[in-house]
């Protein structure tokens, strides 16, 4: 049969170039249209990438030389906003309270998560595990807000539970929310409460998997308890708890909620914490440049926190 | 006369009819006879305004109404999310602020003047105003126009438990007592109800707090003075109404004043309560921890306006087992207010304005305000003078309800809370420095001096 193909002798359009470059059956283009589905792959996460983060990270800094109060546009002003900022009494207490909190915080945070995962390790093969791994879990699924809110009335120092129960003891009332000694005590415990679970489950994930081999060769040359621990178990859970400590350390760095919600900042500045002095300065005080300095002054930190990290876990990072 | 309808006797009716409606009827005319579907962003919660929105659109249907449902744990939080919303290019249409925030949106230029409306719409709008106390308008004015029509207020007053009202042996006392009276009050309900309550309890912020004790003792955090203007609103619509007289075109705040030797003593009075033990330890924010500690019986007295008694209600006190009073007497009684209303955002094109000065026309209506639950559930404080029956207190079973207005009608001394453009970050300030002298770490006169300070640095970046 013969086919008449007429569409051949017309000018054939710009696109069927492409198509035919695409589409080429040849070594070339296989790869081309593997490099293509490769990127059409990563399209989603590379455009949410550039919209949610490269975006507003580059708009953050070409605000910080910008003073923009939302109702007028941005007005450029220099280094104004990071002068000031380095001159600022309570950025300077905002930095010294969230360093405090972090330090107390992600201590509290690696050790008792840490030897909780050890115990509910000791009895993984019992059904008491599947209840404490929930137990210990529950916390990490509320809201901070709702736990704020909650806790702020346990700790209120005239009503508040848990002084009820002090008393009981003898102990006279704490001011667990008004005072500038023990507030960020306070915050940091309602931190901890609520963030124990991840960080338990990250270790207990760890200590699953550590090979069974070494341990138990261990057991056979005699070590056993505290030595078993400081030499064969705390080597080996070095990269776990590089990275529990990092990412806990990241997430402290930027503590908003509980101090927000219980304390406002107060008294005073004793709790106002960097990313508090951030919102504030923004959205209080419509100073969105000014806000957006201390929002690099602040990634700068956790930039070298974590550069700072890497640095010194080459020391005690053991990687099998 | 023929029974025909001449040509020119259509001409001159026609003109006459135009005349008549007036210019008040274009913007309608205007939005019917486009026929545009219109879409409004409303910061409202959506089951509150249901029965608002769909008496509207039987106006109006082809204005729709989308809700903004904006929450905060006070007016200036709320601000800062409008803001946050502005920020990123989705403002509302039609917002809500208070007093907090009447000024910052009306100095920015977000919020549109509503003089010239009302004036055109003066035959819809006469009976809303006849019904509305001139404080109040005054209230929403900056600069000499007007930018919202108020909705709700509420006035500091006290509250009492009955309960440990009577335990005390004490009854509510009358509309002229004092500062002294309020003292011993305090006293002899503290450390009864199970040994455990106080006399009485604050929250630290703006509203409320211990603004009204500064108030009563003569002075205020601002300097005040009335701006200029506003006599439009005045002659139309107050003509004659003694309680407008001497009135401006809004509030102004030229100077803090956070340290004076007045300041300074109404502190010290506060922070004495504190010390004494006759109030618990006082937290910066709204008042909902408050409400629990006074509906379970640990507060003997606390600070609130129209919308505690019903919240009360809703929190499980009985109708009367709770009653209200004036703001006790110090050098003065001037009483002090917070009020809110709908604003328009300018700029947003002459059918969106159009369309939103309508809907906040007829939200302005009494039987459309009515059809707010929490307008009719006594959770508010309405302005019309014509809701605050002693039939609506009554439903929370409060017998003093008639207070709330008469801080109005009574007092003509009675005013806003200090609320200038930058009052957001000026509320920051107050309650920082308040934060301090309550939980004993300054005392009143340094925290007052801090407080100063800062807020003449704040005055000088504004300036």
């Amino acid at each position: 049969m013969l086919i008449h193909r007429t569409g051949a002798q017309k000018p054939k359009p710009a696109s069927n170039w492409l198509r035919r470059w695409l589409a080429a059956d040849t070594i070339d283009g296989i790869k081309r249209q593997r490099a293509l589905l490769g990127y059409l792959f990563l399209a989603p996460t590379i455009l949410g990438l550039l919209i949610f983060i490269i975006g507003p990270m580059l708009y953050t800094f070409f605000l910080s030389f910008h003073k923009w109060n939302v109702f007028r546009p941005p007005e450029f002003v220099g280094l104004d906003n990071f002068v000031r900022l380095f001159a600022d009494a309570r950025v300077g207490i905002s930095y010294r309270n969230t360093f405090i909190l972090v330090v107390m915080t992600v201590l509290l945070l690696e050790v008792m998560a840490f030897l909780l995962a050890l115990a509910v390790n000791r009895i993984a093969r019992t059904r008491l595990a599947y209840l404490y791994r929930t137990a210990y879990f529950l916390p990490v699924l509320l809201s901070g807000a709702a736990v704020s809110v909650t806790l702020g009335y346990l700790f209120h120092k005239d009503f508040g539970v848990i002084n009820y129960y002090l008393g009981l003891l003898g102990i006279d009332k704490i001011p667990w929310l008004t005072s500038s000694d023990v507030v960020l005590i306070t915050i940091s415990l309602t931190t901890v409460w609520r963030n124990l679970g991840f960080t338990f489950i990250i270790y207990l994930g760890g200590l699953t998997s550590l090979p069974t081999e070494v341990l138990e060769a261990a057991e056979v040359d005699g070590a056993t308890g505290w030595r078993k621990l400081r030499s064969i178990i705390l080597p080996l859970m070095s990269p776990t708890i590089l990275f529990a400590t990092i990412t806990d350390m990241i997430k402290m760095l930027q503590f908003f909620d509980e101090p927000f919600i219980m304390t406002r900042g107060g008294p005073g500045d004793a709790s106002r914490t960097v990313v508090m002095m951030m919102y504030e300065s923004g959205f209080g005080n419509l100073e969105f440049g000014y806000a957006s300095a201390i929002a690099l002054t602040l990634f700068a930190v956790i930039l070298a926190v974590t550069g700072f990290q890497f640095y010194a876990s080459r020391r005690f990072v053991f990687y099998q | 006369m023929s029974g025909k309808l001449s040509r020119r006797n259509l001409l001159k009716l026609t003109a006459v009819s135009a005349a008549a409606l007036g210019a008040n009827l274009v913007p309608v005319m205007r939005i019917f006879a486009q026929g545009n579907p219109v879409t409004l962003r409303f910061q409202e919660n959506a089951e509150n305004y249901a029965a608002v929105v769909a008496a509207f659109n039987e106006q109006f249907p082809n204005i729709t109404i989308e809700f903004v449902n904006v929450t905060g744990v006070d007016h200036a939080e709320i601000a800062s999310k409008i803001l946050s919303q502005l920020a990123a290019g989705q403002p509302v249409n039609i917002g809500y602020a208070a007093t907090e925030a009447t000024q910052l949106y009306a100095g920015e230029g977000l919020a549109m003047p509503l003089t010239q409306r009302a004036l055109a719409d003066q035959a819809t709008l006469a009976e809303y105003f006849a019904d509305v106390s001139p404080t109040l308008i005054e209230g929403m004015m900056y600069e000499g126009d007007l930018y919202q029509l108020p909705r709700d207020f509420n006035a500091a007053h006290i509250y009492f438990n009955k309960a440990l009202l009577a335990e005390a042996g004490l009854e509510v006392p009358g509309d002229e007592w004092t500062k002294d009276d309020f003292v011993e009050y305090a006293r002899a309900m503290t450390g009864i109800g199970g040994g455990d309550s106080f006399g009485y309890g604050w929250t630290n912020r703006l509203w409320g707090s211990w603004t009204p004790w500064f108030f009563v003792n003569d002075t205020n955090l601002l300097a005040e003075e009335r701006a200029p203007g506003g006599e439009a609103i005045w002659d139309t619509f107050y003509a004659g109404d003694p309680l407008a007289e001497g009135r401006g075109g809004g509030w102004r705040w030229p100077a803090p004043q956070a340290n004076n030797p007045k300041m300074v003593e109404a502190l010290d009075f506060v922070v004495s309560l504190t010390t004494d033990g006759l109030t618990p330890a006082v937290e910066i924010g709204g008042g909902d921890r408050l409400q629990g500690f006074f509906t379970s019986g640990k507060l003997g007295m606390t600070i609130a306006g129209g919308f505690w008694a019903g919240a009360l209600i809703n929190a499980g006190m009985e109708p009367g087992s709770f009653e209200v009073q004036f703001w006790p007497k110090w050098v003065s009684q001037r009483h002090q207010f917070g009020t809110g209303g709908a604003w328009i955002l300018q700029g947003a094109g002459t059918e969106a304005e159009d369309a939103s000065w309508e809907f906040v026309k007829f939200n302005a209506a009494r039987d459309i305000m009515l059809l707010i639950p929490w307008m009719a559930n006594a959770s508010t404080t309405p302005v019309r003078r014509s809701i605050n029956t002693p039939e609506y207190w009554g439903q929370t079973g409060l017998e003093n309800g008639h207070v709330f207005y008469d801080a109005l009608d009574q007092r003509p001394d009675t005013a806003p809370i200090p609320a200038p453009v930058f009052s957001i970050e000026m509320t920051n300030i107050y309650t920082r420095y308040t934060s301090l002298a309550t939980s004993g770490e300054q005392t009143p006169q340094a925290a007052l001096d801090g407080m100063q300070a800062e807020l003449e640095q704040l005055y000088a970046r504004n300036a």
